[in-house]
């Protein structure tokens, strides 16, 4: 896929402080791109420089190969930007918010008021039409907001920290949307703390901390390239004694873990028993996906019965702690 | 047809919705209801055997209305724009207007025209109470019609310069406590200066000096700084029979020809409010590279 955003030694100062540190990020068309990286790392000035609200010290920084800094006209008719917090006006309506940041994009008069109406109804918020902005729930001025982004039909959206602060439910309707706005092909880089949430949404993270990049690609490959191996969960039926005997023996499998509480009870040492299963065993496995057939068949022709073999989904927040240093 | 600026629409909204706006309008004109009344009871008794009464009142009740008048504009227009652009700091919204496809001239002057709206609403609405000094005569029509030059040449420029304060500072109100400020330096600073230096110049310069034709320019150009200076100078004018436009100063050597101090006002405001605009939009072109070291608090998490 073509980058919609590139950055080429993307570099900012805040006099002595590097917030960026030749940063150099592509963002494919299409993509949902988590920014992950801890408070103060560099993720809310990348993404003020791509929407033109700060210049870099020097470096480059690219929209659909518009440079943010030549053309921020053309940069800002391409790009929404929510940022992580709701600015709101007294005495107006949510479709007079609407409808001040569609004239502020130049949107004819015709085409807002549909505008206004559709992205009300996308965003849930059809029966809010009249209330006052300020009087909507936390939850619902986010998503006003991001109507507000979409007003001009950008096709990249940014958007930071937009689950900060919501509830629960909140942030799935959110997350919904995001997947809705993905649908209809829009490129969304977002920056959250709530990592579980990235790595169900996205299709490509970046992680970042003092202003260095230290991974950024598909969300699988970053998990594939971070963790060498992968975790094989095996729950077993019957033979589960020997269905560990033969995990260890096999050359392939670095470490082997019981994992219910009743296998521990049963001591670590002790052989497992059928009778107290079933068992789950969990195993590092460095083979391939071949290898990994290999190893169930097996199993099966060792007489173990299987009632769930799989590997472990990645999971974010391990590769985020492994990889940051949390130093910031 | 083209579309009028969003964010006058926007504010002017905001502005116009609820009490606020009528509430202030209100107690305006109860001031200025109230003085022309007090005004009226006192000179009335004063000029009951006056054949010239009819005229002394209008005369008295139209600079007293227009006194009250311009000092109610010179303290409002300022409150008015000051909160203007800070407020949008204030609020957050800063941000989204800089992203937008606004140009920073399209939101200085989309915050000008709106205060001035409202402004001109208070201007227009003393029109009826300054028109009551007719009844009694003593004023003409150019009297009343240079009176509202000057009022909407306050207006302009003292709006201009609390925009000004409100592009350059952060908060609503360090932008109006600076605004009034500088109000309170050109109102009262002016005169107290004008009386030093005629104190200064009264005693010892000579009258060569006093008569040279660059003098009388600079002491005109003075006092056209000061709106109250400058428009009762042209009443004091037009009511000895002089022109409206002109003003001839007889020296030991002759006479100098020079602007009326209104014109000279009118003209200097539009000046300046010429420069405070060009600077209130230079500031916010410059925003994104003024942040540089000092970044605000939302955004220290980053």
């Amino acid at each position: 896929m073509t980058p919609i955003v590139e950055t080429h030694d993307l570099t900012r100062r805040y006099g002595s402080n590097l917030a960026l540190d030749h940063l150099n990020l592509a963002i494919p068309q299409g993509a949902i791109f988590g920014f992950i990286g801890p408070n103060g790392a560099g993720k809310t000035t990348t993404m003020r420089i791509l929407t033109t609200l700060l210049p870099p010290t020097s470096g480059e920084a690219r929209i659909a190969g518009v440079s943010v800094t030549r053309d921020a006209r053309a940069v800002r008719r391409m790009v929404g930007f929510m940022p992580d917090f709701f600015g709101v006006y007294d005495n107006m309506k949510s479709w007079e918010y609407l409808d001040f940041f569609g004239r502020s994009y130049g949107i004819p008069a015709q085409r807002r008021q549909q505008l206004i109406g559709e992205l009300l109804e996308l965003v849930d918020l059809g029966h809010k039409r009249n209330e006052p902005a300020m009087s909507l729930s936390r939850g619902m001025k986010q998503r006003l907001s991001l109507a507000r982004t979409m007003m001009h039909d950008p096709r990249l959206l940014i958007l930071d920290e937009p689950a900060s602060g919501l509830d629960p439910r909140a942030r799935i309707e959110l997350r919904e949307l995001l997947k809705e706005l993905r649908a209809m092909g829009k490129t969304i880089m977002i920056s959250s703390h709530i990592l579980t949430e990235l790595a169900e949404m996205c299709t490509h993270i970046g992680i970042i901390e003092r202003g260095k990049l230290l991974a950024a690609g598909e969300v699988q490959e970053i998990l594939r390239t971070m963790r060498p191996h992968r975790i094989v969960e095996i729950r077993v039926v019957s033979g589960a004694a020997r269905a560990e005997e033969a995990l260890r023996a096999h050359p392939d499998v670095l470490e082997l873990r019981r994992e219910s509480a009743r296998a521990e009870s049963d001591g670590e040492e002790a052989p497992l028993n059928d009778e107290t299963g079933p068992h789950t065993l969990l195993a590092d496995f460095a083979g391939d996906e071949y290898a990994l057939g290999e190893l169930l068949a097996m199993l099966i022709a060792a007489g173990v019965r299987i009632s769930h073999f799989a590997e472990q989904s990645g999971d974010l927040e391990d590769i985020f702690l492994h990889v940051t240093k949390g130093i910031v | 047809m083209p579309e009028l600026n969003p964010i006058l629409i926007k504010d002017l909204r905001s502005r116009m919705r609820g009490a606020r706006a009528y509430i202030l309008l209100t107690i305006y004109l109860l001031i200025l209801a109230g003085v022309t009344l007090l005004l009226y009871a006192a000179l009335a008794g004063e000029t009951v055997n006056d054949l010239n009464a009819g005229r002394r009142i209008g005369q008295a009740l139209f600079f007293t209305i227009a006194t009250v008048a311009l000092i109610e504009v010179c303290l409002i227009t300022p409150v008015l724009t000051s909160g203007s652009i800070a407020g949008e700091k204030e609020r957050q919204t800063y941000d989204l207007l800089v992203a937008s496809l606004l140009t920073p001239w399209q939101i200085v002057w989309g915050k000008l025209v709106s205060a001035l709206a409202f402004a001109l609403i208070l201007i227009i609405a003393i029109v009826p109470v300054m028109s009551l000094a007719f009844l009694f005569g003593g004023v003409g029509l150019t009297e009343v019609l240079i009176a509202i030059a000057g009022l909407i040449a306050t207006a302009v420029l003292y709006a201009a310069i609390g925009l000004f304060w409100s592009a350059m500072l952060q908060s609503s109100l360090g932008a109006t406590s600076f605004a009034i400020g500088t109000v309170i330096v050109l109102l009262l600073g002016m005169p107290f200066l004008i009386v030093i230096a005629s104190l200064i110049l009264g005693s010892r310069a000579p009258s060569d000096l006093l008569d040279s034709v660059w003098f009388i320019y600079l002491s005109r150009f003075v006092a056209a700084l000061h709106p109250f200076i400058a428009l009762g100078s042209t009443a004091s004018q037009l009511s000895n029979g002089g022109d409206a436009f002109f003003e001839v100063v007889r020296t030991g050597t002759g006479n100098v020809v020079a602007p009326s101090p209104w014109v000279l006002y009118t003209a200097l405001s539009l000046i300046f409010t010429t420069v405070l605009l060009a600077a209130s939009v230079r500031s916010i072109q410059s925003a994104q590279s003024a942040r540089d070291g000092r970044k605000r608090p939302s955004r220290t998490k980053e």
